[in-house]
Formats: C-alpha cells, structure tokens, sequence
C-alpha cells in the first residue's frame, strides 16, 4: 500500500469524524440560539401562576405544563408495566429456561426489539378498537393504551439487560449462595440481583428515556394537541416528543414556533439527564466487575 | 423459602417470559388478521400497483414500498463511508482522548429523540436543501436520507467499533511487530477479521432506517409517487402507516396498512435471520 | 391590630364580589356549565380547532370539572370516531354523506361557513388566476411558475390527505374534480399547509379563509377575492359548511358544548376567527 493511500485513510477517518461531531455541534447550537429566549416560566405555566399549576389548584391552559406532566405520568405508567414483568422474564431467561426453548424466547425478543415502533403503535390502535367494538365503549385510544403499547416497545430491553446482568456473573458469585444452603429463589433474589443491580437499574433508565422520547406509538394511541393533565387512565393525554411534532408544522405563529424550539431543549435536557444516569450506573457496574474478578 | 413458593416464583417468571414472547405472536397475528380479508378477495394484485388513489379505489402500494427502499438505501449509502472512518477512528487511529471524545458524542447521539432531528431538520437542512437544488420544497428523498444517515450513524459507529476491537491483541500485536502502520493494520488485519460484523452492524442499520417513521414523515413530503430524482418528495411505508391511520376503519385504505405492516414485519424478520447467521444474537439499540 | 384584619377581610370579600360580578358579567353564555362535569371529546376537521381550542379554553378556565380534549384528523376521521363513538363530537368540513348519516345515525351541527382559498407565499406576486389555471396546476400540466409570469422554477403543490373535507370540497369545487399531481407534497391539517406555503417561495396550496392571514397570499380566482365578504354574498363560490356531528341528539355536555358555539358568545368566537357566524 503506497504512502499516498495510507494517508487518504487516516484523512478520511479523521474527517468523518469531525464531520459527525460537527453536524451534531451544529444541531445543537442551533437548537439552544433558537430556543434560550424562550425559556422562561410563560412557556410553561402560560398565564396561570406556577404554585397555582405545580399545587394542580389551575389548570394551565396556553403553556407546556399539561405536556410535561404527561410525558412524566406516561413514562411512570409503561415503566411500571414493563419493569415486573422485564425482570421476570429476564431471570427466567438467565435462570430456568432450557435449551430447548431458549432460542425461541430469544427469537422472539430480537423480533420485539426490532419491530419498527409505529407496528407497535398499529397494535396498540387496533388493540384498542378491537376492545371498543367488543369489550366495552369507554376503551379507546387512550392514556392507558399508549402506556401499555410502550411497556412493550422498551420490555425487550428490560429483559435482555437483566438477563446479560444475570449470565455474565463470575462462577463463584453465581454458585456460593447455593453453597451455602440458599435456594435457587433465595439465590436470585438476595444474592444475583443485588449484586448486580445497578446494571439492571442502567438498561431500566435507557428504557425510560425510550419512553420519553418515543412518539410514533403515542402519535397512534391516544396522544391529542390539547387536553389537558389526564385525570383517568381512559383519557386522552398531552406529551412533549407529540407537542414538538405537531408544531412543527402546525404553528400559527412565529411565537408558537418558538415554543416548539422551547420544547426540544426541556425533552433533550430530560433525555440527556437519563442517559448520563444510565451510564454512571452502568460505569460503576464495569468497575465493580474489574475491580471482583 | 418454602418450596411452595419457589415453584410459584418459577411459574411466575415463565408466565412473564411467555406474555412477552406472545406480544411479538400477537402482534403478528394482528397484522395478518386485519390484513386477511386482502388475501381473501384475491385483489391482492391490486395492492401491489403505483396508484394510490382512494375516490377511485386505487390502493397501490408500490410507491410507499419503493420510498422505504429508496431513502433507506440512500441513507446507509451516506452512513457507512462514515461510521467506518468514525469507528476506525475510534478504534485504530485515535485510541486517546480525540477517540474517546468522537465515542462519547456518538453515545450520547443514541439519547437524542427522534424527534428533535426532524424538527431540527425542517428550519435548517430543508431550506438549504431547496435552495441547492433550486427545484422542489426542500422535503425531499435527500433530505430525510441526510437526517436518517444522521440517526443510524450510532448504531455503525457503536456495533463497528466493537467489532474493530473484537480483533484478537496477537494479530494487533503481530502486525506492529512487522512494523505496519495504522492505515495498513485497518485495510490487512481488521477489517477481514472483523467483516462479519461490520455487515452485522449494517444490516442492524438498514432494519433501523426502515423502520423510521418520524424523519421521513416530518421531511420527506410524503408524496404520492416513486421518487426519480434526489429532490423528489417521497412517502415511505411507515409513514403511510401514521398518515392513514385516521381513516375509515373499513375501507380498504385502512387495510392496506395492515399490508404494509406485514411487510416491516417481514423485513424485521429478515434483519434477525441474517444477524444470527452472522453469528450475533443479541440485537439491542435504539430503533 | 383587630381593625386591621377586619379592613382586610372586608377588603377581600369586596374584591371576591367584584371578581365574581365580573365574571358573570363575561360569562353570560358560559353560565350554562355551571356545576357541570365530565368530559368531552372532540375530534376531526382542522379548520374547526381555533374555534373550539377558543371554546374550550374559555369553558375549562371557568369550570375545571370539565375536560374537553380536542385532536385533528380531518373530516372523514371526525365522522367515523363519531359514528363509531370514539368521540362525543366528530368535526367536519364538509356535509356527512347519506351513506355515513344513515350508518351511524348522525346528526349534523352547522355553526359556520368558510371559504376554501388558494395560497401561494407572500414572495409570489402571482396573485390572481384563472380557475382553468388552477386546475392546470393542481393536475400537474402547468409545473413551471415561468408560465404564469414568475420565475423559472417548479410549482410545488401541497394537497391535504383523503381524510380531509377541505380537499373533498376544494376538489369538487374548485378543480372540477380533476386528477391531484402524484408529485404533490402532503400535509396534516390548515396549519401545516399554512406553514408550508409561509416557508415555501414556489409553492401552492390552499386552506380556509379563516386560517388567512399576512404569512401567505392568497389568490383571487377569476377576478374575485377569497374574502368573507365575497363568500358571504355567494359570489366566491368555493365556500363550505363547518359542521359538528353527533351521534343521534346530541346529550350532557355535547348538547352544552353545541350550545355554546352557536350562542352569542360563541358565534362570537367563529367570527374572530374568520368564519361567517350562522346565526
């Protein structure tokens, strides 16, 4: 290989790689010179008082408020769903399931986790109006639907973080439990989870930011441009991620537009608070395992 | 514990490991229940043409299908030049702080909604779009190939890098021992080892750039036709799917998305197949 | 310091009369919700949602046991969630057809009319047209604004889903319903189109008169003016009913909200917004 294309290599790498941190600087920049000025209490609460809105004694009617507080119920909700029943999967997976079935299950979760999430979000509208037509007339597209079609965009990874959590444990932790008299349950439970919880706590947190930022499912099952903070599992809901989409190309005006902009840096500020969550704990799960083993 | 409990304990964690797997089965099934009665009136033909124009009972889906395909290949075709040169830089040139620094920015790339790039996209790359080609709205097949290059670049850079680091410390180890420069180690010794996993990486990239709804929905102009030129406005399957979901639930049209459900699914399937005869079974990153 | 507090309680039960004096003062038509709860879900036409997020600000902000949600979808999607009584209003921009009004029993709420005007950007000093042209550019045969007199690029033309009644109208209409070029871009809602033309210099589209305002041009066919005036007088004849519909007589707080838009204050609310009020 002659010098000439060596250093065209080395060139291209390098240049690929400022040209990524670039686009990404240039993304940024131009979000945060676009959306300081309009970072202030107005964007939130509109005209209503911000101990009247926090306390719930008003209701806020022209500000982000109601979207926030839905963004954040909707993710307690899915999390709540998919958390349960991710570990459990995913200790059955690392603990109980044979050979036999395991690559049918695992089958299975790659094609959960690889499905384009508006599937999921078809699934949770038809769901809906399936139960509508057949079970009773108050279900529809709702708050309810949205949080359980998330459960299942995000279960995947709840369960293949705990099961990665569960199987890469050194030998003589996964066996000194059961040596000691524990039971397998005891074993898990007191001993395998604990010991490494905070990588299960990492991939429960990515799964919240997925939650958070997710819009595509909710854009399908039940998310509305205004109504309000959901008072019942059965109604309709506001979210940030749907908020920014709708206005981005139905603002009426120049100040709404800046809204818009608002919006983007509260949710990548929520987002980037989750990741940098997830990746100190996952960090400290990496040094606890250097530091053991 | 008592063993009455542990065996409930067992029953309790495959009862969950079944609900998950059968998600994945109904959603399936779903998709082909509702997309039956196409099969059934033998029109399926019809499904398969270039109109799609519903007061006149044209369901042609063929324009959406060539979209996906369209934008999908263009932006892994603008993608991977890159993600190699980034997880070669990562992993070979600059294994100190300038490496370090380009895989932060690529981790915390992955935390980025989806959402912000379209929006993003619309007040910036879309008018430059336009004026370049002086031609057409700026919403274009170039433009959201653009953004979704942007958006997969994560899941190459990321799988690559891993694969570039898979690579064995004695074959490293013998390459600088013979004196081979880092250009020389990249095009000899890395890259055939790690082939499997860079096609891994991409073909993990096109299932995510398929499965996009949001940036060709936001940018690409979700026209009707199969797009013949870079500026041309395209609509890809899945935003057909967030587009039409609104309309009469028994009409055809509605149906059809069903169809075009079937048709992501398969592609997921195929994604999966190939990724686990590839050798890689485990499949997690952002969609 | 006892006569202190009492000043100020007097103080405040003054002004708590005042406000309350004052508030039934606006309300008026609003009195109706007094004490009311429960929910109300309203769905469908685009043009329509200036109208009622004015409404239901105004109803929510007096009366917080009331919950109206309110989500676009365009006509066809108001219609069917109605019928299929996802929704207790379904909106639309257009007429129920026989077919749909038999289906699902629906009742029809006229309570504005509107005008369907041709848009292009403030930058195009194209501003009048012949309806042939029109027509011409929709389906594609003129695609070059050269020919009309500007400059040397394409026409873009915006279009509204299937599930629009603007577009029904616009296409039965205005262009004599005759084909839509398969190139053209598509949008969600008024606002969307509005925005897109605003942002678009070679672009063409058209929404309801009440969404018109200085970020787009709009465009005079044959000689007349899309204006409220002209479409009141008949002489603009791209003109429509916006309707709410509902599922058999509509019942609680469906029959209030109704109620509402086509009282004073409410008709009231739909001429702010551009509209003719019906009553």
């Amino acid at each position: 290989m002659n010098r000439f294309i060596q250093y065209s290599i080395t060139f291209f790498a390098w240049i690929s790689g400022i040209i990524l941190i670039g686009a990404i600087g240039v993304l940024l920049i131009f979000l945060l010179f676009k959306g300081v000025s309009s970072l202030n209490s107005f964007l939130i609460f509109g005209e209503t008082r911000p101990l009247d809105a926090l306390l719930f004694r008003k209701d806020v009617l022209d500000g982000l408020f109601p979207a926030i507080i839905g963004t954040i119920l909707l993710i307690t909700a899915s999390i709540v769903w998919a958390i349960p029943i991710g570990v459990a999967s995913g200790i059955y997976l690392a603990e109980y399931c044979n050979l036999r079935w395991k690559p049918f299950f695992s089958f299975m979760l790659d094609l959960l986790a690889g499905i384009p999430s508006i599937l999921v979000g078809l699934f949770g509208f038809t769901l809906s109006i399936f139960l509508h037509r057949h079970l009773s007339e108050h279900i529809y597209p709702c708050f309810l639907i949205s949080s359980m079609a998330l459960a299942c965009l995000v279960l995947p990874y709840i369960i293949r973080t705990t099961e990665q959590a569960l199987v890469n444990l050194p030998f003589s932790v996964k066996t000194t439990g059961l040596a000691l008299g524990a039971s397998r349950l005891q074993n898990i439970l007191f001993i395998l989870i604990p010991y490494n919880l905070s990588r299960i706590i990492s991939g429960i947190i990515l799964a919240i930011g997925r939650c958070a930022e997710d819009t595509a499912v909710i854009m399908l099952t039940g998310v509305v441009a205004m109504a309000g903070i959901p008072h019942s599992l059965l109604a309709k809901y506001e979210a940030l991620p749907f908020y920014i989409f709708y206005i981005s190309s139905d603002y009426n005006s120049q100040e709404e537009l800046m809204k818009g902009f608002g919006a983007c840096i509260i949710l990548l500020a929520v987002c980037a608070v989750f990741f940098t969550l997830a990746n100190i704990l996952k960090r400290k799960a990496e040094i606890r395992f250097a530091t053991r083993t | 514990m008592k063993p009455f409990i542990e065996k409930c304990a067992e029953k309790g964690f495959l009862f969950s490991a079944i609900l998950s797997a059968s998600i994945t089965i109904l959603i399936l099934s779903f998709m082909i229940f509702f997309s039956f009665p196409i099969f059934k009136g033998g029109d399926i033909a019809a499904f398969f043409t270039l109109g799609w124009n519903p007061y006149e009972g044209k369901f042609g889906i063929l324009p959406m299908m060539a979209g996906t395909g369209i934008i999908a290949s263009l932006a892994l075709f603008i993608a991977t030049p890159f993600g190699i040169g980034c997880s070669a830089l990562i992993s070979v040139f600059s294994k100190g702080s300038s490496g370090r620094f380009l895989r932060k920015v690529v981790e915390f790339m992955t935390g980025i909604p989806t959402v912000i790039y379209g929006f993003v996209a619309i007040f910036l790359l879309v008018p430059f779009i336009r004026e370049i080609f002086e031609k057409g709205t700026g919403m274009c097949v170039l433009s959201a190939s653009i953004m979704l290059a942007l958006l997969i670049l994560p899941t190459i850079v990321l799988f690559l890098s891993d694969a570039f680091n898979s690579v064995p410390r004695s074959y490293i180890d013998a390459a600088d021992s013979l004196g081979a420069t880092p250009a020389q180690k990249l095009v000899y010794v890395i890259i055939p080892y790690a082939w499997k996993g860079i096609i891994s990486g991409l073909v993990l990239a096109a299932g995510r750039a398929v499965g996009d709804t949001l940036i060709a929905l936001m940018i690409a102009g979700n026209a009707l036709q199969i797009p013949t030129g870079l500026d041309d406005a395209a609509r890809t399957l899945t935003s057909h799917i967030a587009l039409i979901i609104a309309s009469d639930y028994e009409s055809p049209e509605f149906k059809s998305i069903f169809l075009c459900g079937l048709i992501l699914f398969t592609f997921t399937t195929l994604i999966v197949l190939i990724m686990r005869s590839l050798g890689y079974f485990k499949i997690l990153g952002k969609r | 310091m006892e006569f202190k507090q009492k000043a100020l309680l007097i103080g405040i039960a003054v002004l708590l009369l005042l406000g309350n004096s004052f508030s039934f003062a606006v309300a008026g038509d609003l009195d109706r919700f007094d004490g009311v709860k429960g929910t109300l879900r309203i769905s469908g036409g685009t043009a329509h949602i200036p109208v009622m997020k004015e409404a239901a600000k105004r109803i929510m902000a007096l009366n917080r046991d009331v919950k109206i949600t309110i989500a676009g979808g365009g006509s066809g999607v108001g219609i069917k969630q109605v019928g299929e009584g996802l929704v207790d209003i379904g909106n639309s921009g257009r007429m129920a057809t026989d077919d749909e009004i038999q289906r699902y029993g629906l009742k029809m709420h006229k309570f504005a009319i509107d005008g369907i005007a041709v848009v292009v950007n403030p930058r195009n000093p194209i501003v009048k047209m012949k309806k042939s042209q029109i027509i011409d550019i929709f389906s594609g045969k003129i695609n070059n604004w050269k020919a009309l007199g500007f400059k040397d690029r394409g026409i873009n033309v915006y279009t509204r889903d299937a599930s629009s009644g603007t577009r029904k109208v616009f296409w039965k209409k205005a262009l004599n319903k005759g084909e839509i070029t398969k190139s053209a871009n598509f949008v969600k809602s008024h606002g969307a189109m509005k925005s897109a033309i605003n942002v678009d210099p070679y672009g063409i589209g058209y929404i309801s008169i009440g969404f018109l305002d200085d970020t787009v041009s709009s465009v005079s066919l044959d000689g007349i003016a899309p204006t409220l005036e002209k479409v009141r007088k008949g002489d603009y004849k791209i003109a429509r009913g916006l309707y709410m519909n509902t599922k058999g007589e509509p019942v609680g707080l469906a029959r209030l909200f109704i109620d509402y838009i086509m009282s004073k204050e409410g008709q009231k609310i739909v001429a702010e917004n551009g509209y003719i009020a019906v009553k």
